[in-house]
């Protein structure tokens, strides 16, 4: 396994050097002349990752303001006098001030320390959820196409039939009966069981066309277990997009924490999200627009960076991605 | 053609029965409707809780198999789907609710469909040119934008309008409020209430059609079949018109189909922000009021939405591209 290893990274060395735009006889020699190859300086995948990322003006803007707000949910209470569950109850409603920067709610909560902890809680159920929804949807999603025949069919059969209900519905049955502090977590369970199916699809289709090729056929000759080959072979051959989707699923998962608890059936007081501050905020619109204007503005600056790091990562690691070779 | 639609609608609906039976379980096991009961004060005696709760067959101490076949008997038998913990039929409720929602999303899911592909058409013929990067740039902030946001900043910006203007010119709550006879009136009353909840749906829905359109056209512009039509002398926006776009279209007939079933819960959000009594609306009032029957009841209806959606797709697909085998 190896040599294919080497193998392939060189072919994928040679790919990635031509787009780079780098005389092409540079890159013929180390194949061609293995012997000569010492003396040129070769170019890691990871470097190149890196190079085509930054390349980007827009996935580099992305990485800087998601950055800022992971800095700001961990060390922006630290900097601020008030708790986000002490309420100042001389400011109630208080437009923004030396004393309040952001405003107070109508019960008096800092908007400040509010929006560093739904912050936080938004960032934790969409990184946690997202990373777990893809763990799943990869294993399953591979074993479905890998096992072919009757399990092929039985997996797609039950996968279609979970998706028949819209699983908004079925996450809002579920956080429904939580209630308090663990509210966040109950979240991520919800969107997690139910957010796993449609990918598993997309993953089951792009493994039909990698469990034809040799390099799985030979394992499988060979003796190597089912779920050695699963874990070992076929799921690291989709790791880009894998890697991809886990970052857009943060979006998608964000979104759907803000939806829930903007119905007021996600997180819930004491505990807070932006959605639930959002919800705050409706009520309040005509007298308070400040409770919904400065979690809106996070809201969108962080699923935008996030939007922005993943298109950038599908150009720069995306094997799939017919966007790079475009590239002017 | 029909025995391959037969076959599928077979397949749908056992799909449909397991799914409605998960849910139904799944909501008797999350959702406890005596609760309601216990946080009312004074609270009512045990054995009156358990009378209105066997009353909607929801009462927990019954075991939920049983529950489960009184539920299926009466849907099967008398089309009744149950009662609402309050001993409302959910049925009736439900059926009211979809005229608003209709309305709702009809006039947005077409602006939607018109707006979205024609941006991808335009911005696929302008691959990276500034054109294409600015409107992708707009659709990709659409894209991750929450419903909730879009819709309150669009209400903020609203009031202000009617502040600035003095008029309420546009209403940011249900959808009628003229109760007069006039024809005109009723219907300038109807768009002032549609327009914003319109234009939050159309920001939203436009989005996946015009990415997806783009793409597809790129796909098939590079193809032979084109470059030959370009080699026999055709001008690009010929061979764009008459070839490339044609294929392309049938990736987005099958998305529109599988729309439908958005339709019905799509809206949730945009009926909450605009408190417009929609379906989405009512399923967060079952959600909120821990009723099983009603929430199963909207959740089957969107399953039915979602499975026709799916059937149309196929009929479309199968209809469209010859090179669907059917058998």
């Amino acid at each position: 396994m190896s040599d294919m290893a080497t193998e392939e990274k060189d072919l994928g060395l040679n790919q990635d050097v031509a787009t780079e735009g780098t005389p092409a006889a540079v890159v013929v020699n180390p194949v061609s002349q293995g012997g000569d190859a010492q003396d040129l300086k070769r170019t890691g995948r990871m470097t190149l990752y890196v190079r085509r990322f930054m390349r980007r003006p827009s996935a580099v803007f992305g990485l800087v303001v998601l950055c800022i707000l992971i800095l700001f949910a961990l060390f922006g209470a630290m900097v601020c006098p008030w708790k986000y569950d002490e309420p100042d109850f001389t400011a109630l409603a208080a437009a923004p001030s030396a004393d309040h920067w952001l405003g107070t709610t109508i019960g008096g909560s800092d908007m400040y320390a509010m929006i560093v902890r739904g912050l936080g809680r938004s960032l934790l159920v969409g990184i946690i959820s997202s990373t777990l929804i893809m763990i799943i949807s990869a294993v399953l999603g591979t074993a479905i196409a890998f096992f072919e025949g009757v399990v092929e069919k039985v997996g797609m059969w039950i996968l279609d039939m979970l998706l028949t209900i819209p699983s908004f519905l079925l996450v809002a049955m579920i956080v429904r009966s939580s209630s308090g502090t663990s509210g966040w977590l109950w979240l991520t369970i919800g969107i997690t069981a139910f957010g796993w199916i449609g990918y598993a699809r997309v993953i089951r289709t792009l493994t039909m066309s990698l469990r034809e090729l040799d390099y799985i056929r030979a394992a499988k000759f060979m003796g190597v277990g089912s779920f050695r080959i699963i874990l070992r072979h076929l799921v690291p051959n989709l790791g880009s997009v894998l890697i991809i989707n886990t970052v857009l699923g943060v979006v998608s998962a964000v979104n759907q924490e803000t939806a829930l608890s903007f119905l007021g059936l996600g997180i819930k007081a004491p505990d807070t999200s932006l959605g639930t501050l959002l919800m705050n905020g409706q009520s309040s619109v005509l007298t308070a627009p400040w409770i919904l204007l400065f979690p809106s503005a996070v809201l969108i600056l962080l699923t935008f960076s996030v939007q922005l790091i993943g298109d950038g990562l599908r150009d720069a690691i995306d094997p799939y991605s017919r966007s790079a070779g475009k590239a002017e | 053609m029909i025995k391959y639609i037969i076959r599928r609608l077979v397949n749908y609906v056992i799909m449909l029965f397991v799914a409605i039976s998960m849910t139904y379980f799944l909501a008797s096991a999350f959702m406890d409707p005596r609760s309601n009961y216990m946080s009312r004060n004074p609270r009512p005696p045990e054995a009156s809780i358990d009378r209105s709760l066997d009353l909607a067959n929801i009462n927990d101490k019954t075991p939920v198999l049983v529950r489960y076949f009184n539920w299926l008997k009466g849907i099967v038998t008398e089309w009744n789907w149950g009662l609402s913990p309050d001993q409302e039929p959910v049925a009736p409720a439900v059926a009211s609710r979809i005229s608003s929602s209709v309305q709702l999303v009809a006039i947005s899911t077409v602006l939607s469909i018109i707006i979205g592909v024609s941006l991808g058409v335009y911005t696929a013929i302008r691959q990276y040119k500034w054109q294409d990067r600015a409107l992708n740039a707009v659709s990709t902030l659409f894209l991750v934008t929450p419903a909730a946001v879009l819709g309150l900043l669009i209400v903020l910006g609203t009031i202000a309008i009617n502040n600035a203007t003095g008029t309420r010119i546009f209403y940011v709550t249900g959808l009628h409020s003229y109760e007069g006879g006039n024809i005109g009136l009723a219907i300038l009353d109807f768009l002032q209430h549609i327009i914003l909840p319109t234009i939050v749906l159309v920001c939203i829905g436009y989005v996946n059609y015009h990415l997806t359109q783009r793409t597809y056209l790129l796909d098939t512009m590079n193809a032979d079949y084109v470059r030959t039509a370009r080699a026999k002398g055709l001008t690009l926006n010929q061979a764009i018109r008459k070839h490339a776009l044609r294929t392309s279209l049938i990736p987005t007939t099958t998305n529109i189909a599988f729309s439908i079933a958005s339709i019905f819960t799509g809206a949730v959000i945009t009926e909450t922000v605009f408190a417009i009594n929609g379906l989405g609306r009512y399923f967060v009032t079952t959600i909120q009021d821990n009723d099983i029957n009603g929430a199963v009841c909207i959740a089957a209806f969107s399953g039915v939405c979602t499975l026709a959606g799916a059937l149309l797709a196929d009929i479309l697909a199968a209809w469209l591209d010859p090179r669907i085998r059917l058998n």
